[in-house]
């Protein structure tokens, strides 16, 4: 699993900071980045559940 | 609120009586929870045929509502916000009284956006607390050894007018007129705020006395820029180009008014709800590290957007209907915060519940550009009624506005004890 954030969407409202500060962080340009690109499936509700609340649809998932 | 499902425990709402965009109906008995229960289970996607409205797809299960909000080209918004029965002397609904984001589609959406969505992001608005603290703390003072209050013109009302305002560079002077303007807008056709004898005529004089106040202050800005919004708007460009008049005045409208009805409705009802329920009021105040979720539950108990339209630009489907190019579909928020399937127990308010999937600021492309700053001003507010009420009950029953675009409520007297600051 990849994990991408469009920042064309992206509006830095940090809903997927909140609930997978280990994988999303806000950087000082007001969007969030990916700092774990290929997190382990242990972490895929986390990711599940940030792709999910994203108010902005930024995050998707890319299965390998 | 009204008590949930009365009308279904009768045995007597079927899909063929319901009614959710009469405005009247609206006034007397508040949310119509019953019915939207109904349309979720029997018939999510139900096409709304009757003599005195414009035919639209009712859509009222969370998962259709974010679905068609994910596909903005699909579901193109429209100059026609919402669904209400045809009314004499209202504006023809494809008439633009207001260019703004609500009725763009991308790309011109996303660019208009990108004008000032710089300052609403969690950062930009962090930085507004302490204004939003002073404020806070000043409404509250003024009620303080006093028995009795209107909470809404008192309280609920005064800190977000005072907070966009703030950042607008708008002088304390003008507020009553930004207040007023804005209750034209959003409900001309409730008798208490109509200023002529329709509701055309109420929309025109709000109008243009928003644009000729917002054109002064584009002209000051453009002369000597501040920091502030009115002058981000006043020298900000689209595609390298200045905006033109009417999107420029559009917009300042737009964020005055949805800056100042949606928060004052969701302070007003989130109290509302604590008076309703007793034990989570004793909970928030026990423990006033719940906020920031008492807050997500109060968004979306309250739901303050009821609903908003969009347009299929092609043949679909949604909920196994065929929805044809051209239909409309009203999406109505409150019903999908109370979807059973989502949320357990949805008809309970509990401050403590999480994950809280609620969309009351909409989702995808149109998700409100104020959600923040919205989220904040309802948190400090919350922080410091939890803090300082004493003890809180109605004197009389609450009004609403006449509207079923948004839940306004436009009085709420009650008996009150608030506590001094220390």
């Amino acid at each position: 699993m990849r994990v991408v954030v469009d920042h064309s969407l992206c509006e830095g409202n940090g809903r997927c900071v909140e609930v997978a500060g280990g994988i999303f962080e806000l950087r000082d340009d007001d969007r969030s980045y990916v700092i774990e690109e290929q997190p382990p499936s242990s972490l895929r509700a986390k990711v599940e559940l940030a792709v999910s609340l994203c108010p902005r649809q930024a995050i998707r998932i890319i299965e390998d | 609120m009204r008590a949930e499902g009365a009308i279904g425990f009768m045995g007597e709402l079927t899909l063929d009586a319901v009614d959710i965009v009469n405005p009247d109906l609206y006034v007397q008995r508040g949310y119509p929870h019953a019915e939207w229960a109904l349309l979720r289970r029997e018939a999510p996607a139900y096409y709304y045929e009757r003599p005195d409205v414009d035919p639209f797809w009712a859509i009222t299960r969370h998962a259709d509502i974010v679905n068609i909000s994910r596909q903005p080209g699909l579901f193109k918004s429209i100059q026609r916000l919402f669904v209400a029965v045809n009314e004499p002397n209202s504006p023809p609904p494809d008439e633009a009284i207001l260019r703004q984001l609500l009725n763009m589609n991308p790309p011109e959406h996303g660019a208009y956006r990108g004008v000032v969505n710089r300052r609403f992001t969690p950062r930009s608005v962090q930085q507004l607390t302490a204004g939003i603290e002073r404020i806070t703390t000043e409404v509250l003072d003024e009620i303080v050894g006093r028995d009795e209050c209107d909470f809404v013109t008192e309280v609920s009302a005064k800190l977000p007018l005072a907070v966009i305002a703030e950042m607008f560079g708008i002088p304390r002077a003008d507020w009553p007129l930004m207040f007023r303007l804005s209750n034209e807008m959003i409900g001309p056709s409730d008798p208490e705020y109509a200023s002529a004898a329709t509701i055309t005529e109420t929309v025109e004089r709000a109008r243009m006395e928003f644009f000729q106040y917002f054109s002064g202050l584009v002209e000051d800005r453009r002369k000597s820029p501040r920091d502030d919004l009115s002058s981000a708007l006043a020298n900000g460009q689209v595609n390298g180009e200045q905006l033109p008049i009417f999107e420029l005045l559009s917009y300042f409208a737009l964020l005055i008014i949805a800056g100042n009805e949606t928060t004052r409705n969701a302070t007003t009802g989130g109290l509302h709800a604590f008076i309703d329920n007793p034990d989570q009021w004793e909970r928030l105040k026990r423990d006033p590290t719940l906020v920031p979720k008492a807050v997500e539950e109060i968004l979306r108990w309250i739901s303050p957007v009821i609903q908003f339209t969009r347009k299929a630009t092609e043949d679909t489907e949604i909920a196994g209907q065929k929805i044809r190019e051209g239909d409309e579909v009203a999406l109505f928020y409150p019903s999908a915060n109370r979807d059973e399937s989502v949320f357990a127990a949805p008809n309970k308010f509990d401050i403590g519940r999480y994950p809280n999937h609620h969309i009351a600021f909409g989702i995808g492309e149109h998700f409100c550009l104020g959600a923040n700053l919205a989220r904040l001003e309802l948190q400090v507010m919350f922080r410091q009624l939890a803090e300082r009420v004493e003890a809180v009950a109605l004197t009389g029953p609450i009004q609403r506005m006449r509207s079923c675009f948004v839940g306004g409520i436009k009085h709420m007297p009650v008996r009150i004890k608030v506590r001094a600051r220390n």
